[in-house]
């Protein structure tokens, strides 16, 4: 066999590209050639070696620089969105004379009859491009919430502030932070995003359900103003159950029962 | 799913939604800094390296066409950056073994089974840092699952063939290295 076309053939074989028809031909080949076989042992033993090699987890330092230099980014377009705007608003006030303003004015109105008059497909663009940022943060929220590192997770939190309608999926993965998460300030940050769907019965109950499986004394103070703004009913048996608990910081214990009393 | 691609989500970032940046990076992070780590052997310096591609990402957003496997131009990318990185320091590439097992030891209960992780490692190490260059990050890429040899070839600037071969030598020189280093 030709040298190049046995070493392709041997990559193939070790990469696990190799159909399996071709890998009985190639096994039988090696059986009648010793001197390929020595070589096809050789690569073998390497390729071992440099498939159990480890590599370590990159720091949490490097997300944290990364987002930074992504926000500087950020804020760096959106000043130059506004310098052109700015640009744009002085070429305008140089031009707007008298004799140019009537002008103007006649082909506002234009554009704005003409605007009423069609039926607009660019609304229809706009709606399917929104839906998908939408899509795609939803997918970053699940990422950013499964992260290791908690300031990973609460810019995960802050990423479901920005949705206009969040989906099931989001709520459900604030609600799982809420109640699993082990960082009492990603718990409470999960809080104040699922406070921005409060209309939504799951995330209600979610929050009332959450109650008893906090152990930390500010979220549920936190949580305890919530349900006294909500004035929500359904939480005071979860908050008496809390009060029987012997462990329960005595100050919060106060704050419960008044909270409870403000409820009722 | 269309929208979530690697390509599509480049194309946005080029179109100016920067954010979708974040979700790039979430996904390619970890090769990155596994491509860099394991040809250099530097923890710190990858980290830095991985910071470069995005801010070269950005910069050189309007060159992306969409046409063509994502990983095969990030990678590409990345190359360049490791490349230019010790041309414009005017440094030795030197494959630090020592690094390495710094790195693993913060995580290992056992202390015999940590020496004998240790004493592989190295091995490795030093072995990889022995061979070229070139042949090391052919290894390095094969060793990526999910990377096929067409795109290798690619990020190589060859064929999908040449690419084949290369990583065969590449192996066999690696094997002589490890017997040489099995004589001391």
């Amino acid at each position: 066999m030709e040298k190049k076309k046995f070493e392709m053939l041997a990559m193939e074989y070790l990469s696990g590209t190799m159909g399996s028809e071709e890998r009985i031909e190639f096994d039988k080949f090696l059986k009648t050639s010793p001197e390929h076989l020595q070589e096809f042992n050789d690569i073998h033993y390497a390729w071992s070696q440099i498939e159990s090699m480890e590599t370590p987890e990159p720091s949490e330092e490097m997300d944290s620089r990364f987002y930074e230099m992504l926000h500087a980014q950020k804020s760096k377009t959106s000043e130059g969105h506004k310098n052109i705007g700015e640009k744009i608003m002085s070429v305008l006030s140089g031009i707007l004379r008298p004799q140019l303003a009537y002008g103007l004015i006649l082909l506002c109105i234009g554009l704005g009859v003409g605007y009423f008059m069609k039926s607009n497909p660019g609304i229809e663009t706009t709606t399917v491009v929104n839906e998908e940022t939408e899509e795609i943060r939803g997918e970053l929220v699940l990422t950013l919430l499964e992260q290791p590192s908690a300031n990973k997770r609460l810019q995960g939190v802050s990423e479901a502030n920005k949705f206009k309608k969040a989906n099931d999926k989001v709520i459900k993965a604030l609600l799982e932070t809420l109640n699993n998460d082990p960082n009492v300030n990603v718990r409470l940050a999960a809080i104040e995003s699922l406070t921005n769907y409060l209309d939504n019965p799951i995330v209600r109950e979610g929050l009332v359900q959450s109650i008893v499986k906090q152990e930390s004394p500010i979220v549920q103070v936190t949580l305890a103003d919530l349900m006294v703004a909500l004035q929500e009913k359904k939480s005071v048996e979860p908050f008496k159950k809390l009060i029987r608990t012997k462990e329960l910081d005595k100050s919060v214990k106060e704050k419960l029962e008044t909270s409870i009393h403000s409820i009722i | 799913m269309q929208a979530l691609t690697d390509n599509s989500l480049m194309l946005k970032v080029k179109s100016g939604d920067t954010d979708k940046l974040g979700l790039l990076y979430e996904r390619h992070k970890k090769r990155l800094f596994g491509f860099f780590y394991n040809m250099s052997g530097n923890a710190s310096l990858s980290e830095d390296l991985v910071q470069n591609v995005f801010v070269k990402i950005l910069k050189y957003k309007h060159t992306f066409t969409g046409e063509g496997s994502f990983d095969a131009w990030i990678f590409k990318m990345a190359r360049n950056i490791y490349y230019d990185h010790f041309k414009k320091y005017n440094r030795k590439i030197d494959v630090n073994p020592l690094s390495s097992i710094e790195y693993k030891l913060q995580d290992s209960d056992d202390v015999n089974a940590k020496m004998d992780y240790n004493d592989n490692v190295v091995q490795l190490r030093v072995a990889l840092g022995k061979i070229s260059q070139e042949k090391r990050e052919v290894l390095v890429l094969s060793k990526f699952k999910e990377m096929k040899f067409s795109e290798i070839g690619t990020i190589l600037g060859c064929s999908e063939g040449a690419a084949k071969v290369k990583a065969h030598r590449a192996l066999k020189d690696l094997k002589t290295v490890f017997m040489q280093m099995e004589k001391i």
